[in-house]
C-alpha cells in the first residue's frame, strides 16, 4: 500500500470539503449581511435622521450576527487554509483596511447613535458611509482576489540570515500595496455597491409597512437598482470572459452546465422583478438570495481547482491532511447549529416596522 | 543592530499593539460582565424583587455600547494576523489558525447570535428564553477568551508540535492545548475579566451613593459585588503569582526581563537573589546603570526558596534579550494596582462588619468612594500592563524559541505599516471616545424606574413577537 498517495486524498479530499463549506459561509455572509450593508447605503439617501434611525432598529437586532459569517469566513480560512490566509490578506492590506474602517464606523454608529443628541447626524452618516466604504472595498477585495497575485519565497521583509526554517518552503505575497488596484478590481467594488443596494432596497420592502413612506422609497429604488445590478452582471461576465483564464470553461465541452446556470439566474432575476412589482416582498428577496447563491456557486464552480485563481490551489493551500481531519471532526457539527440558531434570532426579529421606530428607539 | 528594532519591525509590532490593546480595552467587560448580567436576571427571576430587574437594564444599557465598541474592534484582529503578520499566519497554521477557526465556530458566532436576544428580545421572547440567550452570550464570550489564550499561551510556551516544510505541524493536539502557559494563563486573564466587571460595578455603585442618587438600590448591588471581590481579588493574586513561577520555568528571557534581573551571579560568586523596586537599565541591555534592590526577593518569588538561582539576562545572547524597560515597569505596575484593589475590597467588607455598609452609613465615609470610583479605571490599567508584560517579554519571539518576531513580518513597506498605524489612531480613538462619552451620558442619566417591566404584559408568552408592534429598542424607550 502507497500511504502517501492515501494521505494525499485524504487531504484534497478534506480541503476541498472546506473550500465548500467556505463558499457557504461567504454566500451567507453576502445574502444577510449584503441586505444591511446596502440598507445602510440607501440610508443616505433618507433627509430626516429618524428615518435612518427607523433603518437602523430594522437590523438592531440581527446585524451583529449577519456580519460575523464574515469573521466566521475568515476563521475558516485560517483554519483550514493558512497559507492563502497569510498570504492573500497581506496582497489586500488596504481594501481590507478600508472595509475594516467602515466595519468600525457602522458598528459603534449602531450603539451611539440611539444615545446621541447632538452628534445625532454624524453618527447617522457614519452609518450610511460606513457601509458604503465597506461594501466598496469588500467588492475591490473580491476582484483582485479573482484576478490573483505574485508569490515568492524568501523571508517577506527580505531580510537574510543563515539557516533560517521559514524561507524556501512556503510561498508569501510579493507585490506592493498597491497591486489590487485594477479597472477590474474597481468595477467589482461598484458592482458590489450596486448589489448591496438591491439587495438592501429589497430587505428594508420586507421590513417596513408597505404604508410607510420608508418602504415607498424604498420599493422606488429596488426597481432602479434591479436594472443596474442586471447591466452590471452582464458586464462582470463579459469582462471576467475575456481577462480570466479560467472562464473558458463557460464555452468548453461543460457549456451546456453553463448554460443552465444562466438561465437559472435569469429566471431568478425576472422571478424577483415580477415579485418587486407585485408587492410581494419576502419572495422577492428570497429570490435575490437564489441569485446570490447561483452566481456565488458559479463562481466558485469557475475557480475549480483553484482558491485564489491562478495562486493557490484548493489542495496546495490547505493545512496537512491532521489538521484538516481535526477541524472536520470538531466543528462541521457546529455549522448547522449556528445556522439553527441564527435562523431563530431573525425570526424573532421578522415582523414590519414603520418609519416611527426611529422615534421610538431614543 | 537588533533586527526588532529596524523601523519596518518596529512599526509592525507597534501595529499589532495599537489594535490589540485597544480591543482589550472593552472584551473584558463583555466576557466578565454578561455572567453578571446572568446574575442579576436570574436574582430578579427567583426573587421577584425589582431592583435587580432595575439594574439588570441599566448594566445592560452600558454592556451594549462595550460590546459594539468591542465587535467593531474585534473583527479587525480576526484580519489583522493575515494582514500584518502573513508568514506568521501561515507557518503557525496547522495550530494557531486552526484555534482561531475553532474561536470563530464556536464562540465569535455563539455569542453574536444570542446577543440581539439578549439586548432586543425582551418581551419579544419569553422569560426563559431571555435567560437562555444570557446564559449563551455569557458561556460564549468565555469559550472566546479560551480560545484566544490556548492559541496565545502556545505562543509563549508552544508544545506538541515539529517545525516541518516551514510550518508549525502538530503532533500532539492535548499538548498543543493545554500548553503550560494557557493553564494558568487563561484562569489569569478569565478572573481579570470578572474582577474588572465587579469594580466597574462597584465604581459606578460608588458614584451614585457617593452623588446619593439610587443610594438605596445601588447599595444593593455593592453589598454583594463586594464580597464577591473579597474572593476575586486575593485568588487573582494567587494566580498570578503561579503564572510569574511558570514564565520563570518556560521563559526565563521574559521573567529577567521583567525583574530587571541581568547577572544570575553576584561578582562574589554568590547566587543574585536581588529583587529590584526600582531600576534603569543602561542602553546596552546587559545591567543597570541605577537599583533599589531588596536581597532574597527575587528567590523567595520564583523559586520559594531564599537564595534559589534565577537565570539572569547574562544567560542568554545579546540578541535573545527582550526589552527591560516595559516589562519591569509594566508589571510592578500591574502587581500594585492588584494589591490596592485587593485592599479596597478588605476596606469595603472591613465597613460591612461594621455595620457601615447601608446607603445612609456611607455616605459618611465618602473617601471610600471616591477611592472605590476611582478603582473601576485601575483593572482596565491592569490588563494592559499585564498584557504589555507578556508581549514585550517574548521578544524577540513571535512564537517562544522557535521563531522570530521578524520572520513573521508581513511584505509591506514602512508607508503602508505608517498607514495602518495613522489610520487606526483615527479609528479606535473614536471609538474609544465615543464609547466613553456614551458611557456617562448612560450613568448621568441614570437607571430607568419608571417604564413597565417586562412579562407584566400577554405579549410575553406569545414567543414570536407577534403581539408587540415595534422593533424598536424597548430598553432604550425611556432614556
Amino acid at each position: 500500500m502507497d500511504h502517501l498517495s492515501d494521505i494525499l486524498r485524504i487531504h484534497s479530499a478534506l480541503s476541498t470539503f472546506w473550500w465548500i463549506l467556505l463558499g457557504l459561509f461567504f454566500i451567507i455572509y453576502i445574502v444577510l449581511d449584503g441586505a444591511d450593508l446596502g440598507a445602510g447605503v440607501f440610508s443616505l439617501l433618507l433627509k430626516d435622521e429618524n428615518d435612518r434611525a427607523a433603518v437602523m432598529s430594522s437590523m438592531a437586532g440581527t446585524w451583529d450576527a449577519n456580519e460575523t459569517w464574515l469573521v466566521v469566513a475568515g476563521g475558516v480560512i485560517f483554519g483550514a487554509f493558512p497559507l492563502v490566509y497569510g498570504s492573500t490578506f497581506n496582497y489586500l492590506m488596504i481594501p481590507l483596511m478600508f472595509t475594516l474602517w467602515g466595519i468600525i464606523s457602522r458598528a459603534v454608529a449602531f450603539e451611539f447613535h440611539v444615545h446621541a443628541k447632538t452628534s445625532k447626524k454624524f453618527w447617522g452618516t457614519m452609518f450610511g458611509l460606513g457601509s458604503l466604504v465597506a461594501a466598496f472595498f469588500a467588492g475591490i477585495a473580491l476582484g483582485a482576489t479573482l484576478l490573483g497575485f505574485r508569490m515568492t519565497t524568501g523571508n517577506a521583509q527580505g531580510i537574510q540570515v543563515a539557516n533560517d526554517p521559514f524561507v524556501n518552503t512556503v510561498p508569501h505575497f510579493a507585490g506592493n500595496a498597491l497591486s489590487f488596484l485594477s479597472p477590474f478590481s474597481i468595477w467589482t467594488g461598484i458592482g458590489a455597491v450596486i448589489a448591496g443596494g438591491l439587495a438592501g432596497t429589497l430587505y428594508l420592502c420586507a421590513r417596513f409597512k408597505q404604508d410607510d413612506p420608508i418602504y415607498k422609497k424604498a420599493h422606488a429604488w429596488a426597481t432602479t437598482f434591479s436594472f443596474l445590478a442586471l447591466a452590471a452582471v452582464v458586464i462582470t461576465l463579459i469582462w471576467s470572459y475575456a481577462i480570466m483564464p479560467d472562464a473558458a470553461k463557460w464555452t468548453g465541452s461543460g457549456w451546456f452546465g453553463w448554460l443552465i446556470l444562466l438561465l437559472a439566474i435569469l429566471i431568478s432575476a425576472y422571478k424577483m422583478m415580477t415579485a418587486h412589482a407585485t408587492h410581494r416582498d419576502f419572495p422577492a428577496l428570497l429570490w435575490c438570495g437564489a441569485i446570490v447563491v447561483l452566481m456565488w456557486g458559479g463562481m466558485w464552480a469557475t475557480n475549480f481547482p483553484y482558491i485564489i485563481p491562478n495562486t493557490w490551489t484548493i489542495t496546495a493551500g490547505g493545512n496537512p491532511a491532521n489538521d484538516l481531519a481535526i477541524l472536520t471532526l470538531f466543528m462541521t457539527g457546529f455549522v448547522p447549529i449556528m445556522i439553527m440558531y441564527n435562523a431563530y434570532q431573525i425570526w424573532v426579529f421578522r415582523h414590519r416596522i414603520t418609519h416611527l421606530a426611529g422615534y421610538e428607539s431614543h | 543592530m537588533i533586527i526588532e528594532n529596524t523601523l519596518p519591525i518596529m512599526l509592525s509590532r507597534l501595529d499589532f499593539a495599537f489594535i490589540t490593546s485597544m480591543h482589550i480595552l472593552w472584551t473584558p467587560v463583555t466576557i466578565g460582565m454578561s455572567w453578571l448580567l446572568f446574575f442579576l436576571e436570574v436574582a430578579w427571576l427567583r426573587t421577584g424583587n425589582e431592583k435587580w430587574y432595575r439594574l439588570q437594564r441599566f448594566f445592560e444599557k452600558l454592556f451594549i455600547v462595550n460590546f459594539g465598541a468591542g465587535v467593531a474592534t474585534g473583527v479587525t484582529m480576526e484580519m489583522a494576523f493575515g494582514i500584518l503578520y502573513g508568514p506568521f499566519s501561515q507557518a503557525v497554521g496547522p495550530f494557531f489558525g486552526n484555534i482561531l477557526g475553532f474561536e470563530t465556530i464556536t464562540a465569535f458566532m455563539y455569542e453574536a447570535g444570542f446577543i440581539g436576544l439578549m439586548i432586543f428580545g425582551w418581551g419579544k421572547i419569553g422569560k426563559g428564553m431571555h435567560l437562555f440567550s444570557t446564559f449563551n452570550v455569557a458561556l460564549s464570550s468565555s469559550l472566546s477568551a479560551m480560545w484566544i489564550l490556548v492559541a496565545n499561551g502556545w505562543m509563549q510556551s508552544p508544545r506538541g508540535i515539529v517545525l516541518k516544510d516551514g510550518l508549525f505541524q502538530v503532533t500532539n493536539w492535548w499538548h498543543a492545548i493545554f500548553n503550560p502557559n494557557f493553564n494558568i494563563g487563561f484562569p489569569h486573564m478569565w478572573v481579570a475579566t470578572v474582577e474588572l466587571s465587579l469594580f466597574f460595578f462597584a465604581a459606578v455603585s460608588a458614584w451614585f451613593i457617593l452623588k446619593n442618587r439610587h443610594a438605596d438600590l445601588f447599595t444593593t448591588l455593592l453589598k454583594p459585588t463586594l464580597l464577591a471581590l473579597l474572593v476575586i481579588t486575593p485568588l487573582q493574586i494567587f494566580i498570578g503569582d503561579e503564572l510569574g513561577r511558570e514564565v520563570a520555568v518556560d521563559q526565563p528571557t521574559s521573567l529577567a526581563a521583567m525583574e530587571g534581573h541581568y547577572h544570575t551571579y553576584l561578582p562574589d560568586g554568590k547566587v543574585n537573589s536581588g529583587w529590584h523596586i526600582i531600576a534603569i537599565p543602561n542602553a546596552q541591555n546587559d545591567g543597570n546603570v541605577f537599583a533599589i534592590t531588596i536581597p532574597h526577593v527575587l528567590s523567595l518569588l520564583e523559586t520559594h526558596t531564599l537564595n534559589g538561582k534565577v537565570a539572569g539576562m547574562d544567560q542568554f545572547a545579546p540578541n535573545d534579550r527582550p526589552d527591560v524597560w516595559v516589562p519591569f515597569y509594566a508589571f510592578r505596575l500591574m502587581v500594585t494596582i492588584g494589591f490596592f484593589l485587593f485592599f479596597m475590597a478588605l476596606w469595603g467588607n472591613w465597613l460591612r462588619i461594621r455595620g457601615e455598609l447601608t446607603a445612609e452609613k456611607l455616605r459618611r465615609h465618602p473617601n471610600f468612594l471616591r477611592l472605590l470610583t476611582f478603582s473601576g479605571f485601575l483593572p482596565y490599567l491592569a490588563v494592559w500592563t499585564g498584557w504589555w508584560t507578556r508581549e514585550i517579554g517574548r521578544q524577540p519571539w513571535v512564537v517562544y524559541g522557535l521563531m522570530r518576531t521578524w520572520q513573521g513580518v508581513s511584505h509591506m513597506g514602512v508607508s503602508a505599516e505608517a498607514l495602518w498605524f495613522i489610520g487606526y489612531i483615527v479609528f479606535e480613538f473614536m471609538v474609544w471616545g465615543g464609547a466613553w462619552y456614551f458611557f456617562t451620558r448612560i450613568i448621568q442619566k441614570g437607571p430607568d424606574l419608571h417604564s413597565p417591566v417586562v412579562g407584566a404584559a400577554p405579549s410575553e408568552s406569545s414567543g414570536g413577537g407577534m403581539a408587540q408592534a415595534s422593533f424598536a429598542k424597548p430598553t432604550l424607550n425611556k432614556l
